[in-house]
């Protein structure tokens, strides 16, 4: 009779916390895998063991130049875009309900994509311009799909918002295409930029969102317990003293920052945002916060991985990195429909 | 019920579809007449019906235009014939190749055949073989739901992803030339046709407009429920096997000709719906409307911001994209699917 009074004050805090920890740490371990991995494969001459060798210290200055000029810049921007869509990914889907909503899919990207086109048609060629600029055309989109979920009835329907979001992105895309015929030069830089890669982008670019995106993770920080609140409902938001209303717009802010980033480092990346939340959510059950948690390791390894396998999967010549991320992410969004779990959020 | 109900057209069709039928007239004449030679639209007809007197009009409109015109009016049909098709099938307004991916996997196919990954079979019959492929799949993904719920449309966007990001992969493998040459493949242009594969397109329509008029009552039928459908005999299973080989035959030619052309297949029969007496599946208006949209489309492309060219797949995404959008974002109580 008496067990239930020496049982901890809060079983389901320690519950919690177990369930947790094996995850992240695995999480971890993986990621700093696949950044050794980023670090030593790559095309030309520096081998993964000439490249294990200078890391350790005792290799040739050509290796040491390949990783520090290359390499790790490459794997710094895979790290940030990763972190920045997973993230993203997850507060779009918690705030729409929708297991679907991903910032690629629903057009957020597109319009960060289709902002940065229009400004490198004007001669735009700054990092800085270039992110502060892609996160303008990320806030449009968003708004537009937080707009969109409020129409009635929509809210409820995940397909026909993301078929919505898919065909905002038809259209970004086809205006892009069209921009890119008025003007040969900006054309070059666009349809490199366009397909998603991590790969010949400086440090500089990797500086310049540096300080939204650690805005934004502040803004996540603030907004991750009204935002579980929220999961309960509208009304029970309000009764526990939140404002739905402000947490839409702190989200909607945070997520155009996010993916805006991301878009001006890596270009738009398809799927990273539906993966991400997808493999946490697995481990992490619907709570936000800790989706959260585990969207921070998981997301950067995630495109790591991916850039990884573009660099691998054809060698000598190199993949880009967002057909690797369709061809990984699409079977997951069909895995999720197949699955039949879809208005679990 | 009249004997004929299901058949024989009905007077606002029948005007329905004279006007329609004179709209793509105009449009083939004055997309004809356009160009970097401006020819009057009456010395087209005279060229046309080889009357002309100046050589050098009947040598531009019969050697130059025509086979484009040609090209984009039976693509613009075929399309529209298989999204009108593909809806009656699946009971779902957007059901429609492109929408479930179809016309994708049908280009991926074809820019393999393109590109030169040893596969030396024509385009037209890679892109049926992507078509049948990207078909079958959307189907048995849908799983038991069928295609009237939510998993039919996601799988299709999935099943179109990844064939679009194979194409990325086989455009990036090879030379830059190929590419450069293959890029119309990708966003849906007039330009890659070749002749071969614009005749067996026709040949395709011809018979699939006989095949179709053989199926059409059947297809009314499927207007109603299952079990009314069979108690006015059709038979279900064929008129569906037949119907949806029927779509993919049709999507996969008009992409060998045109490649993924988007909404083509949504808008013309979503127009033919408008203008026709409801209750009837307007199958020759939607073909009228989608030969008139792709030909207009090619023309606003070529002509819009001369000597640059907008290929026609953009020119549709544009003006149909929005259109998609209202459809999908538009408080209603209807269900879509």
């Amino acid at each position: 009779m008496n067990a239930p009074l020496t049982a901890p004050a809060n079983p389901r805090n320690v519950v919690a916390s177990r369930s947790l920890f094996l995850p992240l740490v695995a999480a971890g371990l993986f990621l700093l895998l696949v950044i050794i991995g980023s670090l030593i494969y790559g095309a030309g001459p520096v081998t993964p063991r000439k490249a294990l060798a200078a890391l350790a210290g005792t290799g040739s200055d050509e290796a040491w130049f390949v990783i520090r000029e290359l390499r790790l810049p490459r794997t710094l921007i895979g790290l940030a875009t990763g972190l920045a869509l997973g993230i993203a990914g997850a507060l779009l889907q918690a705030m729409t309900r929708n297991p679907l909503a991903e910032p690629g899919l629903l057009g957020v990207s597109a319009g960060a994509g289709f902002a940065v086109a229009v400004a490198i048609l004007f001669g735009a060629s700054t990092a800085t311009l270039t992110t502060l600029i892609a996160q303008v055309g990320a806030l449009a989109g968003c708004s537009l799909v937080i707009a969109a979920t409020r129409v009635q009835g929509l809210g409820n329907d995940p397909v026909r918002l993301v078929l919505a979001g898919a065909t905002l992105s038809g259209l970004l895309l086809a205006l892009t295409s069209m921009l890119m015929l008025m003007d040969q030069r900006a054309a070059d830089e666009i349809r490199f930029w366009i397909t998603g890669s991590v790969a010949g982008k400086s440090l500089a670019t990797f500086q310049a969102t540096l300080p939204s995106l650690i805005i934004a993770l502040t803004l996540v920080v603030v907004v991750a317990r009204p935002l579980a609140a929220m999961a309960l409902g509208e009304r029970a938001a309000v009764g526990l003293g939140h404002h739905p209303g402000r947490i839409r717009f702190l989200i909607t802010v945070t997520v155009a920052l996010l993916v805006g980033a991301a878009t001006a480092l890596a270009g738009p990346l398809i799927f990273v945002g539906l993966v991400v939340p997808f493999i946490a959510r697995a481990f992490s059950g619907p709570d936000i916060r800790k989706t959260l948690w585990l969207c921070l390791p998981i997301g950067p390894a995630v495109v790591l991985a991916a850039d990884v396998a573009s660099r691998l999967m054809a060698a000598p010549a190199e993949m880009p990195l967002g057909v690797v991320t369709a061809l990984i992410g699409a079977p997951v969004l069909l895995a999720i429909v197949r699955a039949g779990r879809m208005p679990s959020l | 019920m009249h004997r004929h109900a299901l058949t024989m057209p009905d007077s606002r069709t029948l005007v329905a579809n004279a006007v329609l039928l004179l709209l793509v007239a105009a449009a083939v004449i004055i997309s004809l007449s356009m160009g970097t030679v401006q020819i009057a639209p009456a010395e087209v007809i005279r060229a046309l019906i080889g009357t002309t007197e100046d050589p050098t009009a009947a040598f531009v409109i019969n050697e130059l235009r025509l086979s484009r015109v040609v090209a984009g009016m039976l693509s613009g049909a075929a399309l529209a014939l298989a999204g009108c098709l593909m809806q009656t099938l699946a009971r779902n307004r957007l059901a429609t190749p492109g929408i479930i991916g179809i016309d994708n996997a049908a280009t991926a196919f074809a820019v393999a055949s393109v590109v030169g990954t040893g596969i030396a079979i024509a385009p037209s019959a890679m892109a049926l073989v992507g078509a049948a492929t990207a078909t079958a799949l959307a189907f048995g993904l849908a799983g038991a739901n069928g295609t009237r719920g939510y998993r039919f449309i996601v799988a299709g966007l999935g099943i179109g992803a990844i064939a679009g990001a194979v194409t990325q992969v086989m455009l990036s493998q090879v030379a830059i030339d190929d590419a450069n040459a293959a890029y119309p493949w990708t966003v849906g242009s007039l330009n890659a046709r070749s002749g071969a594969s614009v005749q067996v397109l026709a040949l395709g329509l011809a018979a699939s407009c006989l095949v179709t008029v053989a199926i059409v009552r059947a297809l009314n039928t499927l207007q109603f429920s299952d079990p009314v459908a069979i108690a006015l005999g059709t038979r279900l299973r064929r008129t569906r096997v037949v119907g949806l080989g029927l779509s993919v035959l049709l999507t996969g030619l008009a992409v060998s000709v045109c490649g993924p052309v988007g909404l083509v297949a949504l808008l013309a029969p979503e127009l033919a719906r408008t203008v026709c007496r409801p209750g009837r599946i307007p199958l020759t208006a939607a073909a009228l409307a989608g030969a008139a949209f792709m030909v207009i489309a090619d023309l606003l492309g070529r002509t819009l911001f001369s000597p640059l060219e907008i290929p026609v797949g953009i020119i549709t995404a544009i003006v149909g994209s929005p259109y998609l959008l209202w459809i999908l974002l538009r408080p209603s109580t209807r269900s879509l699917t």
